[in-house]
């Protein structure tokens, strides 16, 4: 059994069935493929190597592969080891990322329903004709039994409002990378919430929740430079008259050829290593802030939209998983590795970890050590045998 | 409103050799050649130096041994090892390279060469190692991240031998530009170096350093204060690049396989990511490439034996028996298929010859080929001829829109279109290819001879093409046909090359529409 079916839990539930291990993936959400499958391409003239794509090719082969048994809209309430696990489900919270429930309306307004689909078209089999999901398709088993659980719950997104003076979902046009995220998905464009146009001045805050001493978050959450910088250079690419700044601490390294990236990133976007922390709303609409400059001078920003890159931050199932499974949470409250050298072992037999559930990751990482968890449990499996 | 082709079916099953070659005797290739042989198979693991890292007994190692030649295709490569002068044959089914990497100090980018008191990373790692009390209440500078760019690992040995000179109650100055914590565990490990007592000068522009004899001054201006700041440390400590094994570049040459930036094996494509290279049944892990530490090196090892195991499974393989087929009367041996297989499955004897195992079934030697031998199973060009016909749509009032979709992007995010009922044009119909690079001029120009009002070659992003090239080849056919449409005065805004992602579904709807406008405004294709 897979908990959870972002990357990490299709990645490793692939990898089991290319070994004709049969593998049940459980998802509390009405959709495969986890916040990844949100992410909207960041190609330029090239491709940035950002992996979103690859969510979408792996959720395909998932969803087309006998293998694999689906349990949409469900979570784990209990397990017990007799021999194998013995899994009990129970109903998920289905939180669809906009809230949105569109049941019977799919048919005549899809788009609008696409978020409760992750914006892909292969969870769209899991649902009939009114926009359900159908039990015929996403399994409706109450009880498993399995060989071995791999774990991969995931995090949730850092929950922009903890930062109050950034005023997100106060004002309009301050919003998060997540939200950016969907936009582009959805509509391909960026455009601001309040009137719908795309902006000309815009400037990403990085470090939202992670590296925060004041909210307890010693992290980098690892993902949030390459996806900032990327949609940076994505939009500056779309929208050559774009003005886009990034305040920052540190930018970390982006990809494979990340020098050559970072170059090419000082040369299109203006940097400012600072972290404002107010923001206010101006007459017309704009956003304002105010730093110190590279020089030490106050300055005063005003952009059409500001954009939180908000981080990775523990699954909020986490604590309950650890009475459910027995296995403990690091001191930042992700799932506890083994050690360094064996990153996707549980201190339980049996149990695995896979992707963020562990630890930030990007979808590339997240993806080996999935590939990395399927391995072990394959291993696992085998020699019970 | 699809045109595709109808697969074919007919299989046959090959047996291949399982054994496998892994190159490169540190902590990776021994974790991945200990995986492989875990998973039954045989492995023979070589090391260019005399020194292997303790493995398993059951895995044939070869020390001082280096690869000099290979030939074959995944399941029957034939490797000729070097030992000492010696030359060794072997049958392998697979090849893994595990090159690890070396660290190279940067002093001289500081100006600066190393002394007693001025020492590489590698350098103060031994000497605390051996005797740590002897650096006691000094003073010591790391200098990291100025003239290239760092990365976590490096940060993690500086700050690592930070808090054990701190333990020696030594005053610890770190001068770095972007402090790189991007990995698991560093952001408390910095803080807890400044919690010690450790100052960072977090600077844009590197400090300027000066020796006189003993005494060593290290000037920067303070990014709060706005004033040069003078230290005099007792010791300066130079941060060192992770920089991957000189013998990558032969490696790619005789592996036939791409090299990526900065002298890493495999090239920054998602469709590599993790272990793949571009060629099928050749891997490469860890420090071959990435810049990474041990942890993720481990967890490629881990990987590869999946992989391995996909490839080889017991032996048995079962194939398309005209995945991809050379028509041995047409071909002349010309070689461009040879040429143009991002992915090395073509060799030859007294004709071209594509290996059903290593072959993707992309199509671009099909295309390529001067002769037109090649025929592609699932694509063959009658029937991609018959589709293009299949796709004239013979109304007056809705523009006739032929799109060839690689079945990796564009088709998806036209299904993706499709699928949330975004915009469409009436008269648009799509053909599916499997890679961009399959688009013969002759399809291009086919469709606009029967009618279409125009077509659209619709690619993956530059740098997201599983078969590398496939874009491109498509982007040249483009660009000749629309030299061909300008000489003969046919409207070139009538043909058009985009690039797309599988989850671009809206884009796709813009961009079709938007081409149903352009050729709305064009009228009628004078073809018609």
């Amino acid at each position: 059994m897979v908990i959870g079916g972002g990357i990490a839990g299709l990645t490793a539930a692939w990898e089991m069935a290319r070994k004709n291990i049969a593998v049940d993936i459980v998802e509390k959400a009405g959709f495969l493929g986890g916040h990844a499958i949100q992410y909207s391409c960041k190609a330029t003239d090239e491709c940035q190597q950002c992996g979103a794509c690859s969510v979408e090719a792996m959720l395909k082969n998932v969803v087309n592969e006998p293998l694999i048994t689906v349990h949409l809209g469900f979570q784990v309430e209990k397990v017990s080891k007799n021999g194998q696990f013995e899994v009990f489900l129970k109903a998920g919270d289905i939180d669809n990322p906009n809230n949105e429930n569109c049941t019977g309306a799919y048919e005549t307004a899809p788009m609008d329903c696409a978020a409760a689909r992750g914006y892909s078209r292969h969870n769209a089999k899991f649902y009939d004709k009114k926009g359900r999901l159908d039990p015929e398709k996403t399994g409706k088993a109450e009880k498993l039994a399995v060989d071995a659980i791999i774990l991969a719950s995931g995090f949730q997104p850092f929950a922009a409002e903890k930062k109050p003076t950034y005023n997100y979902g106060i004002f309009d046009n301050v919003i998060t990378g997540m939200d950016l995220e969907r936009c582009k998905r959805a509509y391909g464009e960026l455009f601001r919430p309040s009137d719908k146009r795309v902006p000309e001045k815009v400037a990403f805050i990085q470090c939202v929740g992670s590296r925060d001493e004041r909210l307890g978050n010693l992290w980098c959450s690892q993902a949030c430079c390459p996806y900032a910088l990327r949609s940076a250079e994505a939009l500056k690419y779309k929208y050559p008259d774009m003005d886009i700044t990034v305040f920052y601490m540190d930018i970390q390294n982006t990809g494979k050829d990340y020098s050559e990236f970072y170059e090419k990133c000082l040369g299109n976007l203006n940097f400012v290593r600072t972290i404002p922390v107010d923001m206010y709303k101006t007459e017309d609409d704009k956003i304002q802030t105010r730093f110190m400059d590279d020089e030490g001078n106050p300055a005063e920003g005003i952009f059409d939209l500001v954009v939180l890159s908000i981080g990775i931050t523990p699954g909020a199932d986490n604590k309950e998983l650890t009475e459910i499974l027995g296995i403990e949470l690091d001191k930042d409250g992700f799932f506890q590795a083994a050690d360094m050298l064996s990153p996707t072992m549980s201190a339980k037999e049996g149990i695995f970890i896979a992707g963020t559930a562990q630890g930030p990751k990007t979808i590339d990482v997240s993806m080996a050590h999935a590939g990395q968890a399927a391995r072990e449990a394959i291993r696992f499996v085998r020699e019970a045998k | 409103m699809n045109t595709e082709t109808k697969p074919t079916v007919e299989m046959e099953e090959i047996t291949i050799n399982t054994d496998v070659l892994v190159i490169g005797g540190g902590p990776t290739g021994v974790k991945a050649a200990a995986e492989i042989t875990d998973n039954g198979y045989k492995v023979t693991l070589i090391e260019k130096t005399d020194a292997i890292a303790a493995g398993e007994k059951s895995i044939e190692a070869l020390s001082g041994t280096c690869l000099v030649d290979t030939r074959g295709i995944p399941g029957d490569f034939t490797v000729r090892l070097e030992k000492k002068g010696e030359i060794i044959e072997q049958k392998v089914g697979a090849i893994v390279v595990a090159t690890d990497a070396y660290y190279e100090p940067l002093n001289e980018d500081y100006g600066l060469t190393l002394a007693d008191n001025v020492l590489a990373q590698s350098e103060i790692e031994a000497a605390l190692d051996s005797d740590a009390a002897a650096f006691g209440k000094k003073t010591v500078a790391f200098v990291t991240g100025f003239y290239h760019e760092s990365n976590p690992m490096a940060l993690e040995r500086i700050l690592s031998s930070a808090l054990v000179l701190q333990g020696q109650g030594c005053t610890v100055y770190v001068y770095v530009n972007n402090i790189k914590v991007a990995a698991d565990g560093l952001d408390l490990l910095y803080k807890e170096v400044r919690d010690n007592g450790g100052t960072y000068f977090k600077l844009e522009t590197p400090p300027e350093i000066t020796r006189d004899g003993a005494t060593l001054t290290v000037t920067s201006e303070d990014p709060v204060l706005r004033r040069p700041l003078e230290i005099s440390p007792d010791l300066i400590v130079v941060e060192e690049a992770i920089l991957p094994d000189d013998l990558n570049e032969g490696l790619a040459e005789i592996l036939r396989i791409h090299t990526g930036p900065q002298g890493l094996l495999q090239k920054n494509n998602v469709h590599r990511f993790p272990v793949s290279s571009n060629r099928e049944g050749i891997f490469v892990i860890g420090s071959a490439r990435q810049t990474c530490g041990l942890s993720a090196a481990l967890t490629d090892a881990e990987n590869v034996a999946l992989e391995v195991e996909n490839l080889l499974g017991d032996g048995k393989r079962t194939v398309a028996v005209d995945q991809a087929v050379v028509d041995r009367g047409k071909c002349v041996i010309c070689l461009t298929c040879y040429r143009c297989c991002p992915h090395g499955a073509i060799y030859w004897d007294n004709r071209a010859i594509i290996s059903p195992v290593a072959c993707q079934g992309c199509g671009i030697c099909a295309s390529e080929c001067p002769m037109d031998a090649i025929q592609l199973g699932d694509f063959k060009d009658e029937n991609m001829q018959k589709a293009v016909k299949e796709s004239i749509v013979a109304k007056d009032d809705e523009p006739n829109i032929v799109a060839f979709c690689c079945q990796n992007s564009a088709f998806e995010a036209a299904e993706m279109a499709a699928e949330f009922k975004m915009p469409l044009p009436a008269g648009l119909r799509m053909i599916k290819v499997p890679c961009a690079g399959k688009i013969d001029i002759d399809f291009i120009m086919n469709a606009f001879v029967e009618g279409a009002d125009g077509v659209m070659v619709m690619a993956c992003h530059a740098g997201n093409c599983k078969s590398d090239q496939g874009n491109t080849y498509a982007e040249w056919r483009v660009a000749d046909a629309r030299r061909m449409m300008a000489e003969t005065g046919f409207e070139t805004e009538r043909l058009r090359f985009v690039t797309l992602a599988s989850n671009m579904g809206s884009e796709f709807s813009s961009i079709v529409v938007e081409m149903e406008k352009t050729l709305q405004k064009l009228g009628p294709s004078p073809l018609k």
